[in-house]
Protein backbone atom coordinates (compact mmCIF):
# COMPACT_ATOMS: atom_id res chain seq x y z
CA UNK A 1 0.00 0.00 0.00
CA UNK A 2 1.92 2.79 1.25
CA UNK A 3 2.95 5.77 -0.85
CA UNK A 4 5.37 8.52 -0.15
CA UNK A 5 3.51 11.91 -0.46
CA UNK A 6 4.15 12.88 3.16
CA UNK A 7 8.07 12.14 3.01
CA UNK A 8 8.86 16.26 2.67
CA UNK A 9 12.05 16.06 0.04
CA UNK A 10 13.96 18.33 1.01
CA UNK A 11 16.15 18.88 -1.94
CA UNK A 12 19.07 21.26 -2.11
CA UNK A 13 19.14 21.26 -5.65
CA UNK A 14 22.02 23.67 -7.27
CA UNK A 15 24.31 23.20 -4.83
CA UNK A 16 28.08 22.41 -6.55
CA UNK A 17 26.92 20.91 -9.85
CA UNK A 18 28.50 21.23 -12.88
CA UNK A 19 26.00 23.73 -14.43
CA UNK A 20 26.32 22.23 -18.19
CA UNK A 21 25.69 18.46 -16.65
CA UNK A 22 22.99 19.89 -14.47
CA UNK A 23 21.14 21.71 -17.59
CA UNK A 24 21.86 18.25 -19.55
CA UNK A 25 19.98 16.67 -16.56
CA UNK A 26 17.24 19.24 -16.38
CA UNK A 27 16.39 19.02 -20.11
CA UNK A 28 15.90 14.98 -20.12
CA UNK A 29 13.45 15.36 -17.16
CA UNK A 30 11.92 18.39 -19.32
CA UNK A 31 11.62 15.99 -22.19
CA UNK A 32 9.59 13.35 -20.25
CA UNK A 33 12.94 10.92 -20.40
CA UNK A 34 13.63 8.33 -17.93
CA UNK A 35 16.58 8.52 -15.25
CA UNK A 36 18.62 5.51 -14.73
CA UNK A 37 20.51 4.38 -11.76
CA UNK A 38 24.43 4.84 -13.97
CA UNK A 39 22.85 8.52 -15.51
CA UNK A 40 24.48 11.28 -14.76
CA UNK A 41 22.39 13.09 -11.52
CA UNK A 42 22.98 15.72 -9.14
CA UNK A 43 23.95 14.22 -5.39
CA UNK A 44 20.51 16.10 -3.95
CA UNK A 45 18.62 13.73 -6.40
CA UNK A 46 20.31 10.93 -5.92
CA UNK A 47 19.58 11.31 -1.95
CA UNK A 48 16.02 12.72 -2.33
CA UNK A 49 15.32 9.20 -4.48
CA UNK A 50 16.95 7.27 -2.10
CA UNK A 51 14.96 9.31 0.76
CA UNK A 52 11.46 8.58 -0.93
CA UNK A 53 12.26 5.08 -2.12
CA UNK A 54 13.43 3.89 0.79
CA UNK A 55 10.64 5.76 2.85
CA UNK A 56 8.33 4.01 0.89
CA UNK A 57 9.95 0.61 1.35
CA UNK A 58 9.68 0.85 5.43
CA UNK A 59 6.14 2.31 5.03
CA UNK A 60 5.32 -1.20 2.88
CA UNK A 61 7.17 -3.72 5.62
CA UNK A 62 5.54 -1.15 8.36
CA UNK A 63 2.09 -1.64 6.65
CA UNK A 64 2.36 -5.16 6.79
CA UNK A 65 1.63 -5.27 10.89
CA UNK A 66 -1.71 -4.04 11.43
CA UNK A 67 -3.13 -6.24 8.73
CA UNK A 68 -1.06 -8.81 9.24
CA UNK A 69 -2.49 -8.94 13.20
CA UNK A 70 -5.70 -10.19 11.82
CA UNK A 71 -4.30 -12.97 9.53
CA UNK A 72 -4.82 -15.18 11.93
CA UNK A 73 -8.36 -14.17 12.98
CA UNK A 74 -9.94 -13.65 9.60
CA UNK A 75 -14.08 -14.87 9.70
CA UNK A 76 -13.85 -17.51 6.35
CA UNK A 77 -11.69 -19.31 4.75
CA UNK A 78 -12.01 -16.88 1.72
CA UNK A 79 -10.94 -13.66 3.58
CA UNK A 80 -7.84 -15.70 5.48
CA UNK A 81 -6.74 -16.74 1.82
CA UNK A 82 -7.14 -13.32 0.41
CA UNK A 83 -5.44 -11.35 3.49
CA UNK A 84 -2.59 -13.50 3.90
CA UNK A 85 -2.04 -12.76 0.59
CA UNK A 86 -2.64 -9.54 0.51
CA UNK A 87 0.23 -8.50 3.37
CA UNK A 88 2.50 -10.76 1.52
CA UNK A 89 2.22 -8.53 -1.20
CA UNK A 90 2.83 -5.31 0.75
CA UNK A 91 6.12 -7.27 1.80
CA UNK A 92 7.00 -8.17 -1.78
CA UNK A 93 6.60 -4.55 -2.44
CA UNK A 94 8.70 -3.47 0.18
CA UNK A 95 11.38 -6.28 -0.96
CA UNK A 96 11.26 -4.66 -4.42
CA UNK A 97 11.47 -0.89 -3.10
CA UNK A 98 14.38 -2.47 -1.00
CA UNK A 99 16.01 -3.10 -3.99
CA UNK A 100 15.39 0.23 -5.76
CA UNK A 101 16.90 1.80 -3.14
CA UNK A 102 19.98 -0.41 -2.77
CA UNK A 103 20.67 0.37 -6.12
CA UNK A 104 20.88 3.86 -5.00
CA UNK A 105 23.81 3.17 -2.65
CA UNK A 106 22.64 1.45 0.64
CA UNK A 107 22.78 -1.31 2.14
CA UNK A 108 19.30 -2.97 3.07
CA UNK A 109 20.64 -3.95 6.24
CA UNK A 110 21.52 -0.31 7.07
CA UNK A 111 17.97 0.83 6.05
CA UNK A 112 16.35 -2.30 8.15
CA UNK A 113 18.60 -0.78 11.33
CA UNK A 114 18.03 2.99 10.40
CA UNK A 115 14.45 1.70 10.61
CA UNK A 116 14.33 -0.20 13.88
CA UNK A 117 16.39 2.78 15.31
CA UNK A 118 13.77 5.37 14.51
CA UNK A 119 16.81 7.22 12.19
CA UNK A 120 14.39 7.04 9.48
CA UNK A 121 10.53 6.99 8.91
CA UNK A 122 7.71 5.41 7.44
CA UNK A 123 3.91 6.36 6.44
CA UNK A 124 2.04 8.26 9.57
CA UNK A 125 -1.04 6.36 8.28
CA UNK A 126 0.19 3.20 10.14
CA UNK A 127 0.44 4.54 13.69
CA UNK A 128 -3.13 3.93 13.61
CA UNK A 129 -4.91 1.38 15.48
CA UNK A 130 -7.42 -1.51 13.63
CA UNK A 131 -8.87 -2.76 16.40
CA UNK A 132 -11.74 -4.70 14.28
CA UNK A 133 -12.14 -6.67 11.46
CA UNK A 134 -14.23 -3.67 10.07
CA UNK A 135 -10.75 -1.96 10.40
CA UNK A 136 -9.08 -4.35 8.02
CA UNK A 137 -12.08 -3.17 5.94
CA UNK A 138 -11.69 0.12 5.71
CA UNK A 139 -7.73 -0.31 5.14
CA UNK A 140 -8.12 -2.12 2.09
CA UNK A 141 -10.62 0.23 0.80
CA UNK A 142 -9.68 3.56 1.69
CA UNK A 143 -5.68 3.04 2.70
CA UNK A 144 -4.91 1.04 -0.61
CA UNK A 145 -7.08 3.25 -2.73
CA UNK A 146 -5.60 6.39 -1.90
CA UNK A 147 -1.87 4.65 -2.32
CA UNK A 148 -2.98 3.71 -5.27
CA UNK A 149 -4.16 7.78 -6.55
CA UNK A 150 -0.89 8.44 -4.97
CA UNK A 151 1.62 6.08 -7.04
CA UNK A 152 -0.69 6.35 -9.93
CA UNK A 153 1.12 9.86 -10.09
CA UNK A 154 4.48 8.62 -9.19
CA UNK A 155 4.45 6.34 -12.03
CA UNK A 156 4.42 9.42 -14.50
CA UNK A 157 8.02 10.36 -12.66
CA UNK A 158 11.30 10.22 -13.90
CA UNK A 159 13.20 8.32 -12.23
CA UNK A 160 13.14 4.47 -14.11
CA UNK A 161 13.39 2.03 -11.47
CA UNK A 162 10.92 3.50 -9.11
CA UNK A 163 8.61 4.23 -11.98
CA UNK A 164 8.84 0.75 -13.24
CA UNK A 165 8.07 -0.79 -9.80
CA UNK A 166 5.27 2.07 -9.47
CA UNK A 167 3.54 0.09 -12.55
CA UNK A 168 3.90 -3.30 -11.37
CA UNK A 169 2.80 -2.59 -7.73
CA UNK A 170 -0.22 -0.69 -8.86
CA UNK A 171 -1.06 -3.75 -10.86
CA UNK A 172 -1.46 -5.77 -6.87
CA UNK A 173 -2.51 -2.89 -5.44
CA UNK A 174 -5.98 -2.93 -8.18
CA UNK A 175 -7.09 -6.12 -6.29
CA UNK A 176 -6.16 -5.15 -2.49
CA UNK A 177 -8.74 -2.65 -3.53
CA UNK A 178 -11.06 -4.54 -5.01
CA UNK A 179 -11.13 -6.92 -2.32
CA UNK A 180 -11.05 -4.08 0.20
CA UNK A 181 -14.58 -2.76 -1.60
CA UNK A 182 -15.99 -6.28 -1.63
CA UNK A 183 -15.14 -6.62 2.44
CA UNK A 184 -16.70 -2.77 2.92
CA UNK A 185 -19.80 -3.77 1.05
CA UNK A 186 -20.31 -6.99 2.78
CA UNK A 187 -20.32 -5.49 6.15
CA UNK A 188 -22.42 -2.41 5.04
CA UNK A 189 -24.87 -5.24 3.58
CA UNK A 190 -24.76 -7.38 6.69
CA UNK A 191 -26.77 -7.70 10.13
CA UNK A 192 -27.01 -4.29 12.52
CA UNK A 193 -23.90 -5.23 14.59
CA UNK A 194 -21.91 -5.22 11.36
CA UNK A 195 -22.65 -1.97 9.90
CA UNK A 196 -21.75 -0.35 13.01
CA UNK A 197 -18.48 -2.12 13.01
CA UNK A 198 -18.18 -0.71 9.51
CA UNK A 199 -19.34 2.50 10.64
CA UNK A 200 -17.01 2.99 13.48
CA UNK A 201 -13.85 2.07 11.69
CA UNK A 202 -14.81 4.39 8.73
CA UNK A 203 -14.88 6.96 11.47
CA UNK A 204 -11.23 5.38 12.77
CA UNK A 205 -9.55 6.03 8.96
CA UNK A 206 -11.25 8.57 7.14
CA UNK A 207 -9.42 11.14 8.58
CA UNK A 208 -5.81 9.43 8.31
CA UNK A 209 -7.03 8.64 4.97
CA UNK A 210 -7.23 12.56 3.89
CA UNK A 211 -3.91 13.00 5.96
CA UNK A 212 -2.48 10.55 3.87
CA UNK A 213 -1.48 12.59 0.78
CA UNK A 214 0.60 15.06 3.33
CA UNK A 215 0.16 18.04 4.54
CA UNK A 216 -1.23 21.54 2.41
CA UNK A 217 0.83 22.38 -0.03
CA UNK A 218 3.64 24.64 0.31
CA UNK A 219 3.34 27.81 -1.58
CA UNK A 220 4.48 27.54 -5.42
CA UNK A 221 4.89 23.40 -5.06
CA UNK A 222 5.15 22.40 -8.73
CA UNK A 223 8.61 24.86 -8.85
CA UNK A 224 10.16 23.44 -6.00
CA UNK A 225 12.61 20.89 -6.79
CA UNK A 226 10.52 17.78 -5.79
CA UNK A 227 8.24 18.26 -8.84
CA UNK A 228 10.37 19.91 -10.93
CA UNK A 229 12.36 17.03 -11.01
CA UNK A 230 9.06 14.78 -11.63
CA UNK A 231 9.91 12.82 -8.13
CA UNK A 232 6.31 13.99 -7.57
CA UNK A 233 4.16 15.10 -9.99
CA UNK A 234 0.83 15.87 -8.83
CA UNK A 235 0.07 18.10 -5.11
CA UNK A 236 -0.74 16.77 -2.06
CA UNK A 237 -3.93 18.97 -2.21
CA UNK A 238 -5.06 18.01 -5.18
CA UNK A 239 -4.29 14.44 -4.95
CA UNK A 240 -6.69 15.04 -1.83
CA UNK A 241 -9.00 16.72 -3.75
CA UNK A 242 -9.05 13.75 -6.13
CA UNK A 243 -9.62 11.36 -3.25
CA UNK A 244 -12.43 13.49 -1.24
CA UNK A 245 -14.56 13.51 -4.93
CA UNK A 246 -14.16 9.89 -5.54
CA UNK A 247 -14.55 8.81 -1.99
CA UNK A 248 -17.01 10.77 -0.21
CA UNK A 249 -20.28 9.95 -2.42
CA UNK A 250 -19.07 6.19 -2.76
CA UNK A 251 -19.27 6.20 1.64
CA UNK A 252 -22.44 7.70 1.04
CA UNK A 253 -24.00 5.51 -1.37
CA UNK A 254 -22.88 2.34 0.67
CA UNK A 255 -24.53 3.95 3.54
CA UNK A 256 -21.79 4.95 5.75
CA UNK A 257 -21.56 8.58 7.46
CA UNK A 258 -18.92 11.17 7.31
CA UNK A 259 -18.34 12.18 10.75
CA UNK A 260 -15.77 14.98 12.11
CA UNK A 261 -14.22 13.09 14.94
CA UNK A 262 -12.37 13.71 18.32
CA UNK A 263 -9.76 10.77 19.06
CA UNK A 264 -7.93 9.75 22.35
CA UNK A 265 -4.62 8.62 22.65
CA UNK A 266 -5.17 5.85 21.53
CA UNK A 267 -6.83 6.70 18.14
CA UNK A 268 -10.23 6.01 19.61
CA UNK A 269 -13.21 7.75 18.88
CA UNK A 270 -14.74 9.55 21.76
CA UNK A 271 -16.81 12.10 19.61
CA UNK A 272 -18.44 12.56 16.28
CA UNK A 273 -20.79 14.96 14.39
CA UNK A 274 -21.70 14.64 10.66
CA UNK A 275 -19.27 16.87 8.85
CA UNK A 276 -21.47 19.80 7.78
CA UNK A 277 -18.46 21.57 5.54
CA UNK A 278 -19.79 18.43 3.43
CA UNK A 279 -20.74 19.19 -0.17
CA UNK A 280 -21.02 18.88 -3.65
CA UNK A 281 -20.17 22.30 -5.40
CA UNK A 282 -22.11 21.44 -8.37
CA UNK A 283 -20.61 23.82 -10.92
CA UNK A 284 -16.97 22.47 -9.69
CA UNK A 285 -17.73 19.22 -9.17
CA UNK A 286 -15.26 19.21 -6.51
CA UNK A 287 -16.30 17.97 -2.63
CA UNK A 288 -15.67 20.63 0.72
CA UNK A 289 -14.98 19.45 3.44
CA UNK A 290 -13.40 19.84 7.12
CA UNK A 291 -9.62 19.85 6.98
CA UNK A 292 -8.09 17.17 9.14
CA UNK A 293 -6.46 18.25 12.74
CA UNK A 294 -3.02 19.14 11.37
CA UNK A 295 -1.41 19.74 14.58
CA UNK A 296 -2.65 15.68 15.21
CA UNK A 297 -0.23 15.13 11.91
CA UNK A 298 2.81 16.68 13.14
CA UNK A 299 2.35 14.97 16.61
CA UNK A 300 2.23 11.29 14.94
CA UNK A 301 4.84 12.25 12.56
CA UNK A 302 6.61 12.82 15.62
CA UNK A 303 6.53 9.89 17.01
CA UNK A 304 3.39 10.40 19.43
CA UNK A 305 0.98 8.89 17.46
CA UNK A 306 -1.20 5.74 19.00
CA UNK A 307 0.80 3.23 17.73
CA UNK A 308 3.97 4.28 16.70
CA UNK A 309 5.68 2.41 19.53
CA UNK A 310 4.32 -0.88 18.91
CA UNK A 311 4.73 -1.14 15.45
CA UNK A 312 8.55 -0.03 15.26
CA UNK A 313 8.82 -2.73 18.65
CA UNK A 314 7.57 -5.39 16.50
CA UNK A 315 9.46 -4.59 13.40
CA UNK A 316 12.72 -4.60 16.04
CA UNK A 317 11.74 -7.89 17.31
CA UNK A 318 11.82 -9.18 13.77
CA UNK A 319 14.60 -8.29 13.21
CA UNK A 320 16.42 -9.34 16.09
CA UNK A 321 14.88 -12.85 15.95
CA UNK A 322 16.14 -13.27 12.49
CA UNK A 323 19.45 -11.76 12.79
CA UNK A 324 20.50 -15.49 13.72
CA UNK A 325 19.42 -16.47 10.22
CA UNK A 326 20.24 -14.11 8.34
CA UNK A 327 24.00 -14.83 10.13
CA UNK A 328 23.79 -18.39 9.50
CA UNK A 329 22.93 -17.47 5.35
CA UNK A 330 25.24 -14.83 4.70
CA UNK A 331 28.27 -16.13 6.71
CA UNK A 332 27.71 -20.24 6.95
CA UNK A 333 28.92 -22.96 4.44
CA UNK A 334 26.51 -24.80 3.40
CA UNK A 335 26.32 -24.01 -0.33
CA UNK A 336 23.33 -24.68 -2.31
CA UNK A 337 21.25 -27.99 -1.40
CA UNK A 338 21.81 -31.17 -3.84
CA UNK A 339 19.32 -31.26 -6.93
CA UNK A 340 16.25 -33.53 -5.74
CA UNK B 1 -18.52 -40.70 -3.16
CA UNK B 2 -21.75 -42.42 -4.22
CA UNK B 3 -20.07 -45.61 -4.27
CA UNK B 4 -18.91 -45.63 -0.43
CA UNK B 5 -20.97 -47.23 1.84
CA UNK B 6 -22.56 -45.88 4.29
CA UNK B 7 -20.54 -47.19 7.12
CA UNK B 8 -17.22 -45.72 5.59
CA UNK B 9 -18.59 -42.60 5.59
CA UNK B 10 -18.47 -41.43 8.67
CA UNK B 11 -14.37 -42.76 8.54
CA UNK B 12 -13.68 -41.20 5.01
CA UNK B 13 -14.90 -37.98 6.55
CA UNK B 14 -12.46 -38.41 9.79
CA UNK B 15 -9.47 -39.39 7.66
CA UNK B 16 -10.16 -36.73 5.15
CA UNK B 17 -10.51 -33.94 8.28
CA UNK B 18 -6.95 -35.04 9.58
CA UNK B 19 -5.48 -34.36 6.52
CA UNK B 20 -7.40 -31.11 6.54
CA UNK B 21 -7.00 -30.21 9.71
CA UNK B 22 -3.26 -30.58 9.87
CA UNK B 23 -3.28 -28.37 7.56
CA UNK B 24 -5.10 -25.60 7.82
CA UNK B 25 -3.55 -25.53 11.59
CA UNK B 26 0.04 -25.64 10.22
CA UNK B 27 -1.03 -22.96 7.40
CA UNK B 28 -2.27 -20.72 10.30
CA UNK B 29 0.17 -21.17 12.25
CA UNK B 30 2.71 -20.30 9.36
CA UNK B 31 0.87 -17.13 8.46
CA UNK B 32 1.44 -16.02 11.15
CA UNK B 33 4.99 -15.00 9.97
CA UNK B 34 3.60 -12.85 7.29
CA UNK B 35 5.22 -10.14 7.31
CA UNK B 36 7.79 -10.83 10.14
CA UNK B 37 9.92 -13.74 8.67
CA UNK B 38 13.44 -13.58 9.12
CA UNK B 39 14.39 -12.35 5.30
CA UNK B 40 12.11 -10.46 3.08
CA UNK B 41 12.54 -13.46 0.42
CA UNK B 42 11.56 -16.07 2.98
CA UNK B 43 8.39 -14.17 4.29
CA UNK B 44 7.60 -14.09 0.67
CA UNK B 45 7.93 -17.74 0.10
CA UNK B 46 6.90 -19.07 3.50
CA UNK B 47 3.59 -17.01 2.91
CA UNK B 48 2.46 -18.91 -0.28
CA UNK B 49 3.82 -22.21 1.85
CA UNK B 50 0.72 -20.94 4.11
CA UNK B 51 -1.62 -20.35 1.51
CA UNK B 52 -0.97 -23.48 0.08
CA UNK B 53 -1.66 -25.16 3.08
CA UNK B 54 -5.00 -23.49 3.84
CA UNK B 55 -6.14 -23.63 0.43
CA UNK B 56 -5.28 -27.40 0.26
CA UNK B 57 -7.10 -27.47 3.82
CA UNK B 58 -10.37 -25.22 1.76
CA UNK B 59 -10.29 -27.76 -0.96
CA UNK B 60 -10.86 -30.75 0.86
CA UNK B 61 -13.08 -29.12 3.76
CA UNK B 62 -15.05 -29.11 0.62
CA UNK B 63 -15.57 -32.56 -0.50
CA UNK B 64 -15.79 -33.40 3.36
CA UNK B 65 -18.85 -30.82 3.59
CA UNK B 66 -20.38 -32.67 0.14
CA UNK B 67 -19.94 -35.75 2.34
CA UNK B 68 -21.32 -35.13 5.50
CA UNK B 69 -23.75 -32.06 4.36
CA UNK B 70 -22.27 -28.85 5.74
CA UNK B 71 -19.89 -25.88 4.37
CA UNK B 72 -15.95 -25.47 4.39
CA UNK B 73 -16.38 -22.81 6.33
CA UNK B 74 -18.42 -23.97 9.23
CA UNK B 75 -15.84 -27.07 9.17
CA UNK B 76 -13.00 -24.57 9.57
CA UNK B 77 -14.67 -22.30 12.14
CA UNK B 78 -17.56 -24.06 13.67
CA UNK B 79 -16.75 -26.57 15.27
CA UNK B 80 -15.39 -27.33 18.95
CA UNK B 81 -11.79 -28.51 19.52
CA UNK B 82 -12.94 -32.32 20.25
CA UNK B 83 -14.08 -32.65 16.58
CA UNK B 84 -10.98 -31.77 14.88
CA UNK B 85 -8.79 -34.04 13.74
CA UNK B 86 -5.53 -32.65 13.92
CA UNK B 87 -1.89 -34.18 15.18
CA UNK B 88 -0.09 -32.45 17.99
CA UNK B 89 2.60 -31.41 16.26
CA UNK B 90 0.46 -28.87 14.13
CA UNK B 91 -1.22 -27.47 17.31
CA UNK B 92 2.40 -26.96 18.82
CA UNK B 93 3.27 -22.89 18.60
CA UNK B 94 6.66 -21.46 17.79
CA UNK B 95 6.91 -18.57 19.67
CA UNK B 96 8.38 -16.56 16.38
CA UNK B 97 11.65 -18.84 16.87
CA UNK B 98 12.44 -19.55 13.38
CA UNK B 99 14.01 -22.90 14.23
CA UNK B 100 10.96 -24.63 15.45
CA UNK B 101 9.20 -23.48 12.56
CA UNK B 102 10.99 -24.59 9.65
CA UNK B 103 11.58 -28.04 11.72
CA UNK B 104 7.60 -28.15 12.43
CA UNK B 105 7.55 -28.49 8.64
CA UNK B 106 10.26 -30.38 8.14
CA UNK B 107 8.33 -33.21 9.80
CA UNK B 108 5.00 -32.55 8.62
CA UNK B 109 5.76 -32.10 4.74
CA UNK B 110 7.45 -35.08 4.62
CA UNK B 111 4.42 -36.60 5.66
CA UNK B 112 1.95 -34.77 4.25
CA UNK B 113 3.87 -36.27 0.86
CA UNK B 114 3.55 -40.10 1.76
CA UNK B 115 -0.07 -39.75 3.16
CA UNK B 116 -1.33 -37.63 -0.41
CA UNK B 117 0.58 -40.09 -2.57
CA UNK B 118 -1.71 -42.92 -0.72
CA UNK B 119 -4.80 -40.80 -1.31
CA UNK B 120 -4.01 -40.17 -5.08
CA UNK B 121 -4.36 -44.14 -5.39
CA UNK B 122 -7.84 -44.17 -3.47
CA UNK B 123 -10.76 -46.07 -5.00
CA UNK B 124 -12.90 -42.42 -4.39
CA UNK B 125 -11.54 -40.53 -7.71
CA UNK B 126 -12.43 -37.38 -6.82
CA UNK B 127 -10.16 -37.96 -3.56
CA UNK B 128 -7.65 -39.63 -5.32
CA UNK B 129 -7.50 -36.41 -8.28
CA UNK B 130 -7.40 -33.52 -5.62
CA UNK B 131 -4.55 -36.03 -4.06
CA UNK B 132 -2.37 -36.14 -6.79
CA UNK B 133 -2.70 -32.39 -7.12
CA UNK B 134 -2.08 -31.20 -3.87
CA UNK B 135 0.44 -34.06 -3.21
CA UNK B 136 2.35 -32.11 -6.80
CA UNK B 137 2.78 -28.90 -4.72
CA UNK B 138 3.69 -30.42 -1.25
CA UNK B 139 6.53 -31.70 -3.23
CA UNK B 140 7.92 -28.23 -3.47
CA UNK B 141 7.73 -27.58 0.23
CA UNK B 142 9.16 -30.79 1.00
CA UNK B 143 12.19 -29.44 -1.66
CA UNK B 144 12.09 -25.54 0.20
CA UNK B 145 12.05 -27.22 3.51
CA UNK B 146 14.83 -29.88 3.27
CA UNK B 147 17.32 -26.58 1.67
CA UNK B 148 16.53 -24.50 4.86
CA UNK B 149 17.25 -27.52 7.31
CA UNK B 150 20.81 -27.49 5.13
CA UNK B 151 21.22 -24.39 5.33
CA UNK B 152 20.93 -23.64 9.09
CA UNK B 153 21.75 -27.43 10.10
CA UNK B 154 25.39 -26.31 8.10
CA UNK B 155 25.37 -22.67 8.53
CA UNK B 156 27.21 -21.28 12.09
CA UNK B 157 27.53 -23.26 15.27
CA UNK B 158 24.49 -21.32 16.74
CA UNK B 159 22.02 -21.96 13.89
CA UNK B 160 23.01 -25.66 13.89
CA UNK B 161 22.43 -25.60 18.10
CA UNK B 162 19.19 -23.43 17.48
CA UNK B 163 18.19 -26.03 14.62
CA UNK B 164 19.11 -29.27 16.82
CA UNK B 165 16.82 -28.12 20.16
CA UNK B 166 13.90 -27.36 17.79
CA UNK B 167 14.24 -30.96 16.12
CA UNK B 168 14.50 -32.46 19.57
CA UNK B 169 11.56 -30.91 21.29
CA UNK B 170 9.41 -31.56 17.80
CA UNK B 171 10.57 -35.61 17.62
CA UNK B 172 8.83 -36.22 20.38
CA UNK B 173 5.25 -34.98 19.05
CA UNK B 174 6.35 -35.62 15.59
CA UNK B 175 4.66 -39.78 15.11
CA UNK B 176 1.63 -38.66 16.79
CA UNK B 177 1.13 -37.65 12.89
CA UNK B 178 1.13 -41.67 12.35
CA UNK B 179 -1.96 -42.73 14.92
CA UNK B 180 -4.93 -44.06 13.13
CA UNK B 181 -7.86 -42.28 12.74
CA UNK B 182 -11.21 -44.46 14.18
CA UNK B 183 -11.81 -47.83 11.99
CA UNK B 184 -8.92 -46.38 9.83
CA UNK B 185 -8.30 -50.87 9.20
CA UNK B 186 -12.10 -50.67 7.44
CA UNK B 187 -10.97 -48.24 4.99
CA UNK B 188 -7.54 -49.20 3.98
CA UNK B 189 -9.50 -52.68 3.25
CA UNK B 190 -11.56 -51.09 1.11
CA UNK B 191 -9.19 -49.08 -0.88
CA UNK B 192 -10.64 -46.18 0.08
CA UNK B 193 -7.07 -45.35 1.82
CA UNK B 194 -4.85 -47.65 0.05
CA UNK B 195 -1.74 -49.29 1.91
CA UNK B 196 1.21 -47.65 1.47
CA UNK B 197 3.74 -49.82 -0.78
CA UNK B 198 6.31 -49.35 2.13
CA UNK B 199 5.49 -49.15 5.37
CA UNK B 200 5.26 -45.42 5.93
CA UNK B 201 6.65 -44.78 9.29
CA UNK B 202 9.84 -46.29 8.27
CA UNK B 203 10.00 -44.23 5.05
CA UNK B 204 8.96 -41.50 6.70
CA UNK B 205 11.65 -41.76 9.18
CA UNK B 206 14.31 -42.97 6.61
CA UNK B 207 13.87 -39.48 4.70
CA UNK B 208 13.89 -37.39 7.54
CA UNK B 209 17.08 -38.87 9.01
CA UNK B 210 19.32 -38.57 5.46
CA UNK B 211 17.95 -35.04 4.95
CA UNK B 212 19.40 -34.94 9.25
CA UNK B 213 22.10 -36.65 8.70
CA UNK B 214 23.09 -34.17 5.26
CA UNK B 215 22.33 -31.05 7.60
CA UNK B 216 24.98 -32.03 10.31
CA UNK B 217 21.89 -32.85 12.41
CA UNK B 218 20.60 -35.60 14.93
CA UNK B 219 17.76 -37.23 14.82
CA UNK B 220 16.18 -39.95 16.32
CA UNK B 221 12.21 -41.08 16.03
CA UNK B 222 10.24 -43.43 17.70
CA UNK B 223 7.49 -45.08 16.11
CA UNK B 224 3.52 -43.72 18.41
CA UNK B 225 2.47 -46.50 20.78
CA UNK B 226 -0.42 -48.03 19.82
CA UNK B 227 -2.54 -47.51 22.96
CA UNK B 228 -1.80 -43.32 22.81
CA UNK B 229 -5.19 -41.72 21.87
CA UNK B 230 -4.42 -38.13 20.71
CA UNK B 231 -5.79 -35.41 18.11
CA UNK B 232 -7.22 -38.21 15.71
CA UNK B 233 -9.81 -39.09 17.82
CA UNK B 234 -10.13 -35.98 18.99
CA UNK B 235 -8.14 -35.44 22.32
CA UNK B 236 -5.62 -32.57 22.10
CA UNK B 237 -3.01 -30.45 23.12
CA UNK B 238 -3.34 -27.53 25.75
CA UNK B 239 -2.37 -25.49 22.99
CA UNK B 240 -5.61 -26.02 20.54
CA UNK B 241 -8.47 -24.26 22.43
CA UNK B 242 -6.40 -20.81 22.42
CA UNK B 243 -5.59 -21.36 18.71
CA UNK B 244 -9.62 -21.69 18.03
CA UNK B 245 -10.28 -18.82 20.05
CA UNK B 246 -8.08 -16.78 18.18
CA UNK B 247 -8.90 -18.09 14.51
CA UNK B 248 -13.14 -18.33 15.20
CA UNK B 249 -12.90 -14.42 17.18
CA UNK B 250 -14.62 -12.38 14.09
CA UNK B 251 -16.44 -15.63 13.46
CA UNK B 252 -18.46 -15.95 16.12
CA UNK B 253 -19.21 -12.63 16.81
CA UNK B 254 -22.27 -13.45 14.06
CA UNK B 255 -21.98 -17.02 12.84
CA UNK B 256 -24.47 -17.35 10.03
CA UNK B 257 -23.18 -13.52 9.06
CA UNK B 258 -21.61 -13.51 5.40
CA UNK B 259 -18.18 -11.79 6.13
Amino acid sequence: MSGSANVGVHVDHARDEDPAKMAEFEAKINAGELLEPDDWMPQAYRQGMLKMAEHHANSEIIGALPEGEWITRAPSLRRKLALTAKVQDEVGHGQMLYRVSQDLGKSRDQMLRDLITGRTKYHNVFNYPAPTWGDIAMIQWLIDGAAIMNQKTLADGAYGPYVRTMKRINMEEAFHFKSGEDMVLTLMSGTKMQRQMGQEAFDRWWYPALMFFGPPDKPHAEQLPPMRWRMKTVTNDNLRRRFINRFAPAAIDLGLKIHVVKKDDNGMVIERKPDENLRLDETTGNWSFTQPDWDEFYRVIRGNGPCNAKRLALRRFSYEQGRWVRHAILRGNAGLPPAA
Amino acid sequence: MITLPDNLKRPFADLLLAVADDKLMLGHRNSDWTGLAPILEEDIAFSSLAQDEMAHAQALYQLIAGLIGTSADALAFGRKSEAFRCAAIVEAPDEFDWATAICRQFFCDHFDRLRLRRLARSSDKPVADLANRLAAEEQIHVEHVDSWMQRLGRGTDESRQRMQKALDRLAAIAPSLFEPIEHEHELVAADVYPRAETDMFETWRNELEQIANDSSLKLDLHPPSPQTIGGRRGKHTEHLPPLLDEMCEVYRLEPNAAW
